[in-house]
């Protein structure tokens, strides 16, 4: 996993996957690297082959902590089809921009 | 974690039984997904299969019994054509699966767990007992085999059947091509090997398309080609003694051919052969039978037409199948590549047996000129051939037959290569046994056409020859000759040129001719000249003929001036090579000069000396000082 950070602007890259095995630890590692005067949030999801109800828990933990009510922008970038799915699935995607190039 | 995979009928399983941890728990999904794969699953179904693997073991690894938490945790796959059977069995205190769940809410962690299994999975149990529960999970597969995965499954197991057949028929032709196709190269290869052995055409032909009948399910054939250098389609090999016809000529502008053979040779593409056909009376092929049916392929060779090639049934059964047209094809196209390499390999042998023969015949001829003249006192002699590309049978000859007489001899052997030569050779060694003993040269003639006549015309040969007998002392010239050109006879004092022509019929005519002789004394200073009509009949680039009358000037100009004969004859056969400005000699060139050598003002000639006469290598002795009368007619 990659953390970039641009000014106000986060984003994190090279998701193996979001599941019970890492998904505690990939939302410690995001929420302890956000800079105090963040607006956007980018979430590469291009890499990430398998996301599963933990993985999908922690993204929403994020957007919990960080986006909701305080104007931060959430994004998640090019989820492969099936996590997009899953997303729309569980209602998941109306919490996030999801952005495709 | 141990994983075993057990085909059940009509199916694969996988089991793994795992610790009871996340990451073995992932671990096992992981694995059961791969398993998965194998068994073409397409990606949206591995996804989802995963997935809800994962989901159900997670909640077997987070709400395990503390009593049972070294027991393991088993994950199974069971996967058929139709579809895949989930299968996790817990250790937990169990729950009661809903049937219709709804979203949970965003926070709740459990129940999306169980809504997303719910709705990825077409069929789910939970089934309780005592100390475990097993989550049952299926999956229909949307297709059995490669197909995009958004085309969504609707056949019925009737089209599924049907769709099943419809593979093993495809399977089955393409096995069946495969083994055809084999079985066509093997033909092909089989002959290939026996023809580099064995080089004959006619034999492999008949060999390989024997094999063509039996691989095409035909029953005859007929291959016609074009031989070397003609314009019509022979029949060079055919499967039954009636199919071999008369040749078809091949027409060039004829619009509506009278044959399928000569249809396939004009338009150069296969042209099926039909009952239509074999209603025109000019069909050689209707000998194939009234219900038969085939295919006419031209032989080709590049663009070249080599022949053709008929292949059908006597009962006709329909066109031919598109692999089938393909395989006689193949077989047509290598016939003339093996057609066009054996007429290739026998015209360079042809081309190397000439090259020899004419190699032979010019060594006999060589050997059958003098290599020296006798030389003569107060004349002198020389002698030239030249030779044109295809050897004949020219020579000539001088031979002394007395202390002053010469006898002088130049032939032509009507006829080419070594029988020419031969020839050449066998009327030079008899005239020089028999001139001693036959001083009239009508007389030599005679005795000459006696003894070669029955062996010249059982081969259709024929000698031209000129002989010419001189007194060297008296200046007195006897002529004969056997249908050969005149002796030019060419006085120094510019008067015209004499001819002495006799007629006479060639050696190998007539049994028994009569020669005349024609008689003439030599003028004085003088000069004599026996030749052969590739001379004369020598053609320049404008197709003018060189000519007597022409050769008879230049004789007449140069011998004004003492001349020997050496020089007359150098001087001629540059002359000869102006006129001709390269182009090629039909025959040869051979011509013998007899010359004073130099002028004699005396009056009366004093006898020439004899101390020349013998020629070291080529004369024979003249022991006896016969001698010898004026010759008259």
């Amino acid at each position: 996993m990659k953390i970039k950070q641009d000014g106000q602007r986060m984003s994190i890259s090279h998701i193996p996957e979001l599941s019970a095995v890492n998904s505690t630890s990939f939302r410690d590692e995001v929420q302890a690297a956000i800079p105090p005067s963040m607006n956007t949030l980018d979430i590469d999801l291009s890499q990430t082959l398998f996301v599963d109800s933990s993985g999908l828990g922690a993204l929403f933990s994020l957007y919990k902590n960080t986006g909701s009510g305080n104007g931060v922008k959430l994004r998640l970038l090019n989820p492969a089809p099936q996590v997009q799915q899953l997303l729309e699935l569980t209602q998941m995607h109306q919490f996030f921009e999801i952005t495709r190039d | 974690m141990d994983a075993p995979t057990i085909h059940t009928d009509g199916g694969a399983a996988h089991r793994i039984a795992f610790g009871c941890n996340p990451a073995e728990s992932r671990a096992a999904s992981r694995a059961l997904r791969a398993f998965l794969a194998e068994h073409l699953l397409d990606e949206a179904e591995l996804f989802a299969c995963e997935l809800c693997l994962a989901e159900a073991c997670n909640n077997a690894v987070q709400y395990a019994d503390e009593r049972f938490r070294n027991e393991p945790i088993v994950a199974e796959a069971v996967c058929t054509s139709s579809q895949v059977e989930l299968r996790v069995t817990d250790h937990t205190q169990g729950f009661d699966f809903p049937k219709n769940p709804s979203v949970p809410p965003p926070d709740s962690e459990r129940g999306r767990g169980i809504f997303i299994i719910h709705s990825m999975m077409d069929g789910v149990r939970y089934l309780r007992s005592e100390n475990h529960n097993t989550l049952v999970m299926w999956k229909r597969r949307s297709h059995h085999l490669h197909r995009p995965s958004n085309q969504p499954s609707s056949e019925s197991p009737d089209d599924l059947r049907r769709q099943l057949e419809d593979f093993k028929r495809t399977i089955g032709a393409m096995a069946r091509e495969l083994c055809f196709r084999s079985e066509s190269l093997a033909a092909i290869f089989r002959c290939g090997t026996e023809l580099g052995r064995a080089g004959d055409l006619e034999g492999f032909a008949q060999r390989l398309l024997g094999d063509l009948l039996h691989l095409t399910s035909t029953d005859w054939f007929v291959l016609r080609l074009i031989p070397p250098r003609d314009l019509q389609l022979t029949v060079f090999a055919a499967s039954d003694p009636e199919l071999m016809g008369e040749p078809l000529r091949l027409g060039t502008t004829n619009p509506s051919p009278a044959s399928a053979e000569l249809a396939a040779a004009a338009t150069r593409t296969a042209v099926p052969y039909t009952a239509r056909h074999a209603r025109l009376p000019s069909e050689p092929l209707r000998a194939a039978g009234p219900r038969a049916g085939g295919l006419v392929h031209p032989v080709l060779f590049g663009e070249t037409l080599v022949g053709t090639l008929a292949v059908g049934r006597r009962e006709n059964a329909g066109p031919f199948s598109e692999l089938q047209a393909e395989v006689i094809r193949t077989f047509a196209e290598f016939l003339a590549i093996q057609i066009v390499n054996l007429r290739h390999q026998e015209e360079q042998i042809g081309a190397r047996l000439i090259t020899r023969e004419l190699e032979i015949a010019r060594s006999i001829q060589k050997a059958s000129f003098p290599r020296s003249l006798p030389q003569l006192g107060n004349f002198s002699l020389a002698g030239r051939w030249e030779s044109a590309r295809q050897v004949a049978g020219d020579f000539y000859d001088a031979m002394p037959l007395g202390d002053h007489s010469l006898l002088l001899v130049v032939a032509d052997v009507m006829g080419k290569g070594v029988p020419a030569a031969m020839f050449a050779t066998i009327t030079r060694a008899l005239i020089r046994a028999m001139a001693p003993h036959h001083h009239q040269p009508a007389d030599l003639l005679m005795r000459l056409n006696a003894l070669l006549y029955e062996e010249l015309s059982a081969v259709d040969m024929f000698i031209t020859i000129q002989l010419v007998c001189i007194d060297l002392q008296w200046r007195h010239v006897v002529a004969a000759s056997a249908g050969h050109c005149p002796v030019l006879l060419v006085s120094g004092d510019g008067n015209p040129v004499r001819t002495l022509g006799p007629t006479g019929t060639p050696l190998g005519i007539q049994p028994d001719p009569i020669y005349d002789q024609e008689c003439a004394t030599l003028p004085d200073p003088a000069c004599l000249m026996i030749y052969t009509d590739g001379l004369t009949e020598a053609f320049n680039p404008a197709g003018e003929m060189f000519g007597r009358n022409r050769l008879g000037e230049w004789l007449r100009e140069r011998v004004r001036f003492p001349c020997a004969a050496e020089q007359l004859c150098e001087g001629l056969a540059s002359e000869l090579d102006r006129f001709r400005e390269g182009t090629p000699l039909r025959d040869d060139q051979t011509f013998l000069i007899l010359a004073d050598k130099c002028p004699t003002s005396v009056a009366h000639p004093q006898h020439p000396s004899l101390a020349g006469w013998h020629s070291s290598t080529e004369s024979p002795s003249v022991t006896h000082n016969e001698t010898v009368s004026p010759l008259t007619k």
